[in-house]
């Protein structure tokens, strides 16, 4: 990555990140290293993928990069100063969000969607009360929603329309980069489909940056322009798209490759899907 | 080829307020013996109805209907309390999406297979813990007289998708129905388990059939395809047929909208519009019509559209494609 982009406007970035949890088992302590020695950084209007089983500490890095979790050692910095207190914290949330993986746990089920995505606005005091509902309306409108589904519950949507609602509120504060931790995955082709076009206009029209985090190997090729492999808390390879998946170089993600169900490749004859 | 199952013309309805709600409807199908079916679609297409019907299984709630489920002789829509249990396990057996809910997290995973042989045959403990070793191994459960010893949360969720393998194995079925049995699992698990299964259906002989939303798996899987919408077929076929000749404008969307290992940018995805309508409100049209992009005007409102051959094997239930052929989908 050029030196430029990492002094440029809205990088989120992560220099040597290792975090360790304490594991407690039948009275002995042991320590368990979940990401060791990661960095990574994101420009906006960049889209990068981050793939890994689960347990490789793909999640838990980007739960340090927005804050929730701390590291036991490295640096979050965001537009190139390094994010420390409390207050530097919750600047980086108004530019950078998060978008949880279930949608039905991710939103409160007795808060109509309204209002849920008029709190963010709220917590960070931004926007006058009485235009929030304008706001709202319009954010709706923008994830291809009807105004109308403010006045639902959660319960009310479907899968695909809640992880519409759980982008529109992370979008409300209008940042620059996104987060989102397997965000696709629960969801049906035809609606996932919806979602990854979704993402794409975000990012062509917004100039948004995207972390994201996913297990499907085809997703992130179509959407992402720059994947990172993850494997037991390490980063094993990275670089653009197509060169990582047309000419892997670690094991690891060649296996992982192997391993994803397709059909172009079955019906092309590589597998032996019917023999 | 010899048939194992045949279901003709299968439907389910739950009773609600304004009338019944239909969620599978009119669905037949044939597994010949040694076979595999591959039933896809999204959620709330009525594939899992459709196995749970397999398996007399079906929320007490439901109506069952259909002119026969023919299975190696008799009709399973005839069965009572007692018939069921003989077949339910012994004969069919289902592996389940989730093992963690499928397994019972207090008895070790030695007695929870062992109590499966028990209930289907008189044995001893000891006949019944050998099966239970024996069975553990052909799924690929790694030192299963030793580790069968543990409690399901010891286990990873590969290894405890191996158990509830070994469960359904447990009385030797002739035909086993994997519910989006790898749905949960991690890509290079899945793998393990795909093969597993397409190695035991080789292997022990058996007929399976394969519930999945990934058209990538069906494609590992092989055998015949079932593609369900909105609890109605609307195309089956040879896997690889089906897959790359699509003849229903529901099938071309699907492969036209789930990205692959070649998909890029430059060939953008083309989501399908709009929703998947609510049971009970298809009314008599193609359950289809209201996102087909290729509806016959003044047909598709009014009339469920029957089968037409696409191929050997193949067929198609479309109006389209019916009056026009290929020609039409484009």
């Amino acid at each position: 990555m050029s030196v430029r982009k990492q002094e440029g406007h809205g990088v989120l970035e992560a220099r040597g990140i290792i975090k360790t949890f304490t594991v407690r088992r039948e009275g002995s302590t042991r320590e368990l290293r979940a990401v060791y020695d990661v960095s990574l950084s994101v420009a906006p209007g960049e889209i990068v993928g981050l793939v890994g089983e689960s347990g490789c500490g793909k999640t838990t890095l980007s739960r340090i990069m927005i804050g929730i979790e701390e590291a036991s050692s490295g640096q979050v910095l965001y537009d190139g100063r390094p994010v420390v207190g409390r207050a530097d914290w919750r600047a980086l949330r108004r530019s950078v969000q998060y978008v949880f993986q279930d949608p039905f746990t991710a939103l409160c089920p007795t808060m109509r969607i309204g209002q849920a995505l008029a709190e963010p606005l709220a917590i960070h005091g931004l926007c006058p009360a009485a235009e929030r509902a304008a706001r709202v309306a319009r954010m709706l409108e923008l994830v291809g929603l009807h105004p109308d589904v403010s006045r639902r519950l959660p319960n009310q949507l479907s899968g695909g329309q809640r992880q519409r609602v759980n982008l529109a509120r992370a979008l409300m504060l209008e940042p620059r980069m996104l987060i989102c931790d397997e965000i696709v995955s629960g969801l049906d082709v035809s609606v996932q489909a919806q979602v990854l076009s979704l993402l794409i206009e975000l990012q062509e029209k917004l100039g948004l940056g995207l972390i994201f985090i996913s297990h499907d190997l085809r997703v992130i090729r179509y959407l992402c322009s720059r994947v990172l492999v993850m494997y037991l808390g390490e980063i094993v390879e990275q670089g653009p798209t197509e060169a990582v998946f047309d000419n892997p170089g670690h094991a690891y993600t060649k296996a992982l490759l192997a391993a994803i169900p397709d059909h172009s490749r079955a019906l092309a004859g590589v597998e032996h899907a019917n023999s | 080829m010899e048939k194992v199952l045949s279901v003709e013309n299968l439907s389910i309805r739950f009773a609600g307020r304004a009338g019944d709600i239909t969620v599978v409807d009119d669905v037949s199908f044939d597994l010949s013996v040694g076979g595999s079916l591959v039933i896809a679609g999204e959620s709330g297409s009525g594939k899992s109805m459709v196995c749970q019907a397999l398996l007399g299984i079906v929320p007490g709630a439901a109506k069952v209907t259909g002119t026969r489920i023919d299975w190696r002789g008799r009709d399973l829509l005839t069965l009572g309390m007692q018939d069921w249990r003989a077949i339910r396990g012994a004969e069919i057996a289902m592996i389940f999406q989730d093992p963690t809910a499928a397994l019972n997290p207090l008895i070790t995973v030695e007695h929870q297979i062992s109590d499966v042989v028990c209930a289907h045959r008189r044995c001893s403990r000891q006949e019944a813990r050998a099966r239970a070793i024996e069975v553990l191994g052909l799924a690929g459960f790694p030192e299963p007289a030793h580790r069968m010893k543990s409690y399901p949360s010891e286990l990873s969720g590969g290894l405890r998708q191996r158990v509830a393998i070994a469960l359904a194995l447990a009385a030797s079925p002739s035909l086993i129905i994997a519910d989006e049995a790898t749905t949960n699992l991690d890509v290079s698990i899945q793998a393990q388990i795909v093969t597993l299964l397409r190695r035991l259906k080789d292997e022990l002989g058996l007929a399976l059939i394969f519930v999945t939303h990934d058209l990538g798996l069906a494609a590992e899987i092989g055998g015949d395809l079932l593609v369900m919408y909105a609890g109605h077929a609307v195309e089956r076929g040879p896997v690889r047929q089906v897959l790359s000749d699509p003849c229903h404008p529901y099938t071309r969307g699907l492969l036209r909208c789930a990205p692959t290992l070649r998909s890029s940018r430059a060939n953008p995805l083309v989501p399908i519009p709009g929703q998947a309508p609510r049971p009970g409100s298809i009314g008599a049209g193609s359950p289809f019509r209201s996102r087909c992009p290729v509806v016959v005007d003044g047909i598709c409102e009014i009339s469920r559209p029957g089968w037409t051959a696409a191929g050997p094997g193949h067929a198609v239930a479309c109006h389209r494609f019916a009056r026009d052929g290929r020609e039409g989908l484009r």
